[in-house]
């Protein structure tokens, strides 16, 4: 005759498995909307962009054929495409410079006491709320060529003299300095938010502990305050720099690519050859170019991220 | 009562529930309520005159209303226009009627043979205006794609006190006469930022000034049988002239335009010539500026060949697409818009010119004499404009503006390969790269040239553009 305690663990066990089985299924169901939005909005699209690169498709017809790697051997020949490539690269790498560095300043002034924080914190929100579009079109005045309100300002404090005048969107470089100046107002609350979040979670007695041990501040910002927001600036790193390598809106509305296609980035060179230029293939090839760097950047950066965490 | 696990399954249940019947009620709403045996779709731009939009989406519907049609209208900016048809060929659905504002051709292929309404029109009015149809018909595929119910003219504006202060009160009439003015207008109106207000960016009236240049200076991008000709010493002659006119009456400005900088940019008082229709007139009309009584026109410039010529400044081209479900109602539809090209081209303010001069012949005219008879009811419009031109013969010039105007493509039909051309600014960066000195005239020349061949090769392989045998 088995031991009443053996009788009793039975039913206990089948309970525990049940349990567990549910709780499968139910995970299974809370992560299919999450798992579909990704198949059918993420993935889908981003298979067929693969697919349509490797095609002559166009825009005003459903019928292609395949062409291999010609669209990529017709973008890599075009200095267009190279000047944008570029700018991707610069455009990510100065912005998020930007943001970070800047991010940092903004929040560690947040974190300290002062009257009216709220509405400071509300008002260097703003920008991170308000539609991209209507936003750029206050910056499309404030950089016009014709009536720029910082030239007319510039010509008020005696920086610019009678007949100099800059023409932010008229040349290359004040362009891509246009653009990078509007995507960093628009990213940085983002960032400062994150750093804010990441510098509150350290915990007060660590920096206490720091300051008896005798760490000034640069000793305490490399070994205390970097190492332990790494998992978050990395997250923040990664966003922001998978973000601006994709976007196209601001040079778009801004520039869009000019003058004389010199501002393109390869997001915005993917729209004007793709969809405005009916060349769909080759808009195609131009938009999925960094992907395999892009993949790269996330996977070192997730490692680095989890390193971090279990240090 | 109900367990942690339980609770949220069923939540999960009745979330799901909800949204299935948010996401289906509205359509099944909708449908029920609409209930309109007959429907139209149509979308076409914001027009640039705001008050053409006010006619239009009332007399569509009304025209609906007495056949038991419900008649639908979307305004989408100038410039989403290629975008939104490329979705809704995408997704073999949307509107049945898109209107297109330059080149619906790449399109060719998803869109109905509009012969037989063009036919339709023809008995009624005659021809229409040879733009027109080099910009709706594919003489290779021999395909009506499009119907053009209107054209806009592209005139010259200028500012009569800065050109009578430096003796030419009526304005240029050759392209040399801009590179002679430059300077003298910057003595006269030093405070003026830009003399010469020709857009070389890459926005759609920079496009269509540019390609004036190069008509004018003989060159083409194509010929009339669809070579690339582009790589001429004719083109060579018009970059030069463009790095000319740039270095003595342009500055940076220019190569950051987009379509309203034109307009701003004269309304402000900040140029004293543009290419552009009488949108940005119009504006000043409306706003009583004080540009306005100096605002005058001339016609397109001569070049040093003396040809001269303008491209339109908009060219209609209606289409239906072959997944409409409602192609005859939209064929009628067209119908009846050419036949309202009076209203039309009042509500837009003389904007609108008809396609065809005969639908605004006088009522009872004999078909011969129709066209005969709109083009006088179009003149009469213009040497006593409605809309309050002071003079009042101020845009008479548009009446004879068709010998001086022609369609993107010339001398050849417009086609997908000189749309990609277009949207894509090739030509715009030629003269751009050239007058900056980025490049040199002759690399510029080089460079647009190899890119204009890759793309007609490209079309003409799908096999809807001519000729290839003299490329250049």
């Amino acid at each position: 005759m088995p031991s009443p305690d053996v009788a009793l663990a039975r039913p206990r066990a089948t309970s525990v498995e049940t349990l567990s089985r549910r709780d499968l299924r139910l995970g299974k169901l809370l992560l299919a909307p999450a798992l579909a939005y990704i198949f059918l909005l993420v993935a889908i699209p981003f298979l067929l962009a693969v697919f349509l690169s490797l095609t002559n498709s166009s825009a005003g017809s459903l019928q292609f054929s395949f062409v291999g790697l010609q669209n990529f051997r017709a973008v890599v020949a075009s200095p267009v495409f190279l000047r944008a490539l570029r700018n991707t690269f610069i455009f990510t790498v100065v912005s998020q410079v930007l943001v970070i560095g800047l991010g940092n300043v903004l929040a560690r002034a947040l974190m300290k006491p002062f009257r009216g924080k709220l509405l400071v914190r509300f008002l260097i929100l703003l920008p991170w709320a308000a539609p991209i579009s209507l936003a750029t079109l206050g910056w499309l005045w404030i950089f016009d060529s014709t009536f720029s309100v910082i030239n007319w300002l510039l010509k008020v404090v005696g920086w610019l003299g009678p007949g100099q005048w800059y023409y932010w969107l008229g040349d290359p470089v004040l362009g891509m300095i246009a653009i990078i100046t509007v995507h960093v107002w628009r990213m940085l609350p983002f960032s400062t938010v994150i750093i804010l979040a990441g510098l509150t979670s350290i915990p007060k007695e660590v920096h206490e502990a720091a300051d008896i041990d005798g760490a000034g501040p640069v000793a305490k910002t490399f070994q205390i305050t970097i190492p332990m927001m790494l998992p978050i600036l990395t997250v923040a790193v990664l966003f922001g720099a998978v973000f601006t390598f994709t976007d196209m809106s601001v040079v778009y509305l801004l520039t869009r690519g000019g003058p004389y296609n010199s501002t393109h980035v390869l997001a915005s060179l993917a729209f004007q050859d793709g969809v405005l230029g009916g060349d769909v293939g080759r808009g195609a090839a131009v938009a999925i170019f960094l992907v395999p760097l892009l993949v790269v950047m996330a996977v070192v950066m997730l490692r680095i991220s989890r390193r971090a965490e279990v240090v | 009562m109900q367990s942690r696990r339980q609770f949220i399954l069923r939540g999960a249940k009745l979330v799901a529930a909800g949204a299935a019947a948010v996401s289906a009620g509205p359509t099944v709403f909708v449908r029920g309520a609409g209930a309109a045996d007959k429907q139209l779709k149509i979308l076409q731009w914001a027009h640039f005159v705001p008050a053409y939009d006010k006619w239009f989406d009332p007399w569509a519907k009304e025209w609906g209303a007495k056949r038991g049609v419900e008649v639908s209208v979307d305004h989408v900016g100038f410039a989403d226009v290629v975008p939104r048809a490329t979705a809704e060929v995408a997704a073999q659905s949307g509107h049945d009627i898109h209107m297109f504002i330059g080149l619906g051709s790449a399109f060719e292929e998803h869109v109905i043979d509009l012969k037989e309404v063009s036919g339709t029109l023809e008995k009624k009015y005659g021809k229409p205006v040879e733009l027109a149809t080099r910009s709706t018909y594919n003489p290779f595929t021999k395909k009506q794609f499009a119907l053009s119910d209107m054209w806009v003219p592209d005139p010259g504006n200028y500012h009569k006190k800065i050109w009578s202060d430096i003796g030419m009160p009526s304005g240029p009439s050759t392209y040399e006469d801009l590179v002679k003015a430059a300077p003298e207008i910057r003595k006269v109106a030093p405070q003026m930022q830009i003399p010469i207000g020709i857009g070389l960016s890459q926005d759609i009236d920079s496009n269509m000034a540019v390609r004036n240049m190069l008509w004018c200076h003989g060159g083409s991008i194509q010929d009339k049988d669809g070579n690339v000709v582009l790589n001429s010493p004719e083109t060579l002659k018009a970059v030069e002239y463009a790095k000319r006119l740039y270095s003595v009456g342009m500055t940076q400005a220019v190569l950051s335009w987009n379509a309203a900088s034109n307009n701003q940019a004269f309304n402000a008082q900040e140029t004293a010539y543009i290419l552009n229709s009488i949108s940005a007139y119009r504006t000043a009309q409306d706003n009583k500026l004080p540009v306005l009584e100096n605002y005058f026109f001339v016609p397109a410039l001569k070049g040093p060949t003396g040809i001269q010529l303008a491209s339109e400044h908009v060219m209609s081209g209606y289409v239906v697409w072959k997944f409409s479900k409602s192609q005859d109602i939209a064929k009628e539809f067209l119908v009846a818009l050419v036949d309202a090209s009076r209203e039309s081209m009042l509500a837009s303010k003389l904007y609108n010119f008809p396609s065809f001069y005969g639908a605004a012949a006088d009522p009872n005219t004999p078909m011969a004499k129709r066209a005969e008879s709109g083009a006088a009811w179009i003149a009469k419009q213009c040497n006593a404009d409605p809309f309050g031109s002071q003079p009042g013969d101020k845009l008479s010039l548009l009446a004879r503006a068709l010998p001086w105007s022609t369609n993107l493509g010339y001398p050849g039909f417009a086609n997908p390969a000189e749309g990609e051309i277009f949207d894509t600014y090739v030509i715009t960066d030629m003269f751009a790269k050239a007058a900056t000195g980025t490049l040199s005239p002759k690399d510029a020349v080089t460079e647009a040239n190899n890119r204009c061949k890759e793309i007609f090769t490209k079309w003409r392989k799908k096999g809807m553009v001519a000729g290839g045998s003299k490329d250049r």
